[in-house]
């Protein structure tokens, strides 16, 4: 359906995967780097995310605002965005003008300015960024919720940091996590869209070939322990409902188990879209979930989730409590979702519901070129570029029984976090 | 031309015997199709009393249609990896749906039923109340939420459409009955109804499944017309902060009346909004605010011209202490436009975005629907998007600062603020 992704090592150490796609005379270059707040240590929250700013406030050759301006004149979108495992960046430009992507980003690898007095403005507005997530009820369950689930590993933070983290981290601390990961041999560059790679690769040898290697990265050497019994947290704050969410610790992706649990996190909830930026199809009105909490009034909206991750992370169960019932109900309802699976596992017409849904899913994925170098480097970061290839099968070779057995092993209660939000009583109703 | 753009201009535009437009695009690059269109039925039809009925009515059309429940509706098109849906708008109600190409068939019988023969079943209306009423609460507790509806509340005069929310209240979505749905899907009406069709399909086969589905809905009087109240124009600068407990941080909303999407100010309007606050990182506003002043991690401008003049606004997401500051700040940026209009190196750099960024919306199904959707609503032609680079380049920055000074003011304007209470210390 799609061509395949080819894969080119420069000396320095930066991989380069490339995908011709003809269909549309658009290009998108990403650059990703294997760093992300699993990667903080303590006192130092927040600072992946941070850095990713900063890439964004100038070097010597491209003052601040240049960048911004270079990609608007030249018709293109760009952003970056920091989550867990990794950090990316990318320019998606009409495919005449993608050697501007391949500038700004060999120069902001190593070139980036970290100006004193940006550091400083930049702290406020990532402060300004937390305390816009604090007006929402959710960020507090889901933040005591993490903390609970992780004792030792950094998933105990989020991704933001801790708002005394980011009054305290200094110029310098930021400077030296940059060159610590910002290296080409911690990076990977992906490149999908209308272009002749062997053309556009001498491009990229231009531009990044003469960045120095790094020396090696600090490992994350922390390994979350098996739970011994099930964790509970309520949140009492001003909010609009009682929420609650389960959180069970999961493997990676790397695990043999990987697969099936993604089959059934897809028979609760429908195979979603494979991008954060949208525009799959909504699988999940008809999914196990959706009916018994919010065809049942339960709930308003209940869902669960399983991503990739590079360690062990969470299997989850959310959902909205509707007025007039609580959460105790809601998680009693969600639990017994869990248990009918362990005990009557999935029947072979979901299993060939979500293999269809995932078909579909990639389709729609493969329409644009920015969504399948997403899929393409973020497998990479967490594994190999060729599970974008292998993941069809991989979830085909599933069955009902290996359903049933990771929900056995791992949808247990001693493995799980119980977080519920209650409203308090003292919210002004804004009127 | 990009390829994209002939494929635009060569679209089929086929007009049933009920009225209703299609406009098919072939694009053979993914085995996909999208579907997206609108019926011209709104919150603009909806009664302060009914505010919300326009959004129940759309989002009911799924809890029942033709033969189907809503279950099977759900459970047949999610076991083929298809989606369909609809909801309401404040001028359109809008419907989509996604399948795998072979699937189109299946996707479009169902939206028309949806459309034409929505069955509103009592037990699912209560379902969908129960949904809303429990989002409505969550919003009404969004500061973003509180500052738009006053934004709106001081901007327009109470018997204005433009004045509310299209999500309504708790109260006038409680006192909804299934009988004001029945009523309220009477004006939908295929004249008044385009649908887009995007993908690896063929015109001719396309139309032909049209025929039996959207095509064979019949028409039942006149397509509704619409008739919004006069507009006074704002004669001082009106503000009001909306106190909420238990919020971190503050949003601040800037706003003035803006313009039609027909009007001929249009052009320069929407690029003096570029350059006053989306460009780059939110333009000079972001510029300011974000990136000089560090006080927010959002700040930008908008100009929602559409069948009616919309808000022209501002926004920011603030910390309390900083809300007097992030005004002043807003208000500066507006004068210094107002008074100097733009910087040749901003006119072009605006005019260069515009025309350099199209073939990056048309990539996707969804990206060239909208796009046709959007040529059918204002009536810019097919070959709007061959014209469009000539048309942007023809906006001169006389033409931007004169729209500025039109409609952008730092003496008649709305300001609306909500978040955590002052405090007194």
């Amino acid at each position: 359906m799609s061509t395949p992704v080819q894969a080119h090592t420069l000396s320095n150490g930066l991989l380069v995967l490339t995908r011709e796609v003809h269909s549309a005379p658009v290009t998108t270059s990403w650059i990703w780097y294997r760093v992300g707040s699993r990667n903080e240590p303590s006192g130092e929250t927040g600072i992946s995310h941070w850095v990713e700013h900063m890439l964004f406030k100038g070097t010597p050759s491209m003052p601040r605002g240049e960048l911004d301006r270079l990609i608007a004149r030249n018709g293109g979108v760009f952003n970056g965005f920091t989550w867990i495992d990794y950090t990316a960046y990318y320019e998606t430009l009409p495919a005449d003008r993608i050697e501007l992507g391949l500038r700004i980003e060999s120069d902001r690898m190593v070139n980036s300015l970290f100006d004193p007095a940006e550091v400083e403005s930049e702290r406020t507005v990532i402060i300004s960024e937390l305390e816009g997530y604090a007006n929402y009820p959710e960020t507090w369950l889901d933040e005591a919720v993490k903390a609970m689930a992780f004792t030792v590993h950094p998933y105990h933070h989020p991704v933001i940091g801790y708002k005394s983290d980011l009054l305290a981290i200094t110029r310098d601390e930021l400077y030296a996590y940059y060159h610590t990961f910002y290296t080409p041999n911690n990076a990977v560059l992906v490149l999908v869209g209308d272009f002749a790679t062997d053309t556009l690769l001498q491009q990229v040898e231009q531009y990044f070939g003469p960045l120095p290697r790094g020396p090696a990265l600090p490992a994350v050497r922390a390994v979350e322990p098996e739970p011994q019994g099930e964790r509970r947290v309520t949140i009492r704050r001003p909010g609009p409902a009682q929420y609650v969410q389960i959180a069970y610790l999961a493997p990676d992706c790397r695990s043999p188990d990987f697969a099936p649990l993604a089959v059934l996190d897809a028979v609760l909830s429908g195979a979603r879209s494979l991008s954060f930026m949208g525009g799959g199809a909504q699988t999940n009105r008809s999914a196990r979930i959706y009916k018994a909490l919010v065809e049942t009034e339960l709930a308003a909206a209940a869902w669960s989730t399983y991503a990739p991750t590079r360690d062990p992370f969470l299997f989850e169960l959310s959902a909205t409590v509707r007025e007039g019932r609580d959460a105790a109900t809601v998680e009693a309802a969600l639990l017994t979702e869990i248990e009918k699976i362990q005990q009557d596992g999935v029947s072979p017409e979901e299993l060939a519901r979500v293999l269809k849904q995932v078909r579909a899913q990639i389709a729609y994925n493969n329409e644009s070129v920015t969504d399948q170098a997403l899929q393409i480097g973020m497998w990479e970061m967490l594994d190999s570029y060729r599970r974008v290839e292998t993941l069809p099968q991989e979830l085909a070779a599933v069955t009902a029984e290996d359903v049933r057995r990771v929900a056995q092993t791992y949808l247990t209660e001693r493995r799980r976090v119980v977080g519920h939000f209650i409203p308090t009583e003292e919210q002004d109703d804004g009127a | 031309m990009a390829p994209e753009s002939r494929g635009i201009a060569g679209a089929t535009r086929y007009v049933a015997a009920n009225g209703l437009v299609a406009l098919i695009q072939r694009n053979p690059s993914a085995p996909t199709v999208s579907v997206r269109g609108e019926v011209q039925v709104g919150a603009v039809h909806e009664t302060a009393s009914q505010n919300g009925l326009a959004a129940f009515t759309g989002a009911a059309l799924i809890r029942g249609a033709g033969e189907r429940t809503f279950q099977q509706i759900v459970a047949e098109t999610e076991e083929r990896g298809c989606s369909v849906n609809a909801g309401g708008g404040l001028h359109t109600t809008g419907f989509a749906g996604k399948a795998l190409v072979e699937d189109l068939p299946l996707i479009l019988a169902i939206l028309a039923d949806m459309l034409a023969r929505p069955t509103f079943p009592p037990h699912e209306v209560e379902k969908l109340r129960g949904q809303f009423l429990t989002a409505l609460r969550e919003s009404e507790q969004e500061t973003s939420t509180q500052a738009w509806r006053a934004a709106r509340a001081l901007l327009y005069p109470s018997e204005h459409p433009y004045s509310r929310l299209t999500s309504g209240t708790i109260e006038t979505v409680q006192a909804l009955m299934r009988e004001d749905l029945l009523r309220f899907h009477q004006l939908y009406h295929p004249a008044a109804t385009t649908v887009a069709i995007v993908g690896d399909v063929e015109p001719e086969a396309v139309i032909a499944t049209l025929e039996s589905s959207l095509g064979a809905w019949p028409p039942v009087g006149p397509p509704p017309g619409l008739d919004l109240p006069p507009v006074p124009p704002l004669n001082a600068a009106l503000r009001r902060d909306v106190p909420m407990s238990g919020k971190i941080q503050s949003d601040v909303v800037w706003a003035v009346h803006g313009l039609r999407r027909t009007d001929p100010d249009y052009y320069p309007a929407m690029m003096a909004n570029m350059i006053l606050g989306r460009l780059g990182i939110g333009g000079r506003l972001g510029e300011n605010v974000r990136e000089e002043q560090g006080m927010a991690y959002y700040c930008y401008s908008n100009l929602d011209a559409d069948v009616g003049a919309g808000p022209w606004s501002a926004v920011a997401g603030v910390n309390p202490a900083n809300v007097e500051r992030a005004i002043e700040a807003l208000l500066h940026e507006v004068a210094r436009f107002v008074a100097e209009g733009p910087t040749e190196q901003e006119v072009s750099d605006a005019r260069d975005y515009l025309t350099g960024s199209l073939v990056l919306s048309l990539e996707t199904n969804d990206g060239i629907a909208a796009a046709l959707l959007a040529i059918e609503r204002f009536g810019l032609g097919l070959d709007f998007i061959e014209r469009y680079p000539a048309i942007i380049g023809a906006v001169s920055g006389d033409q931007i600062a004169n729209a500025a000074r039109r409609y952008l003011s730092t003496e008649r304007y709305v300001l609306a603020v909500a978040g955590p209470p002052a405090e007194n210390s």
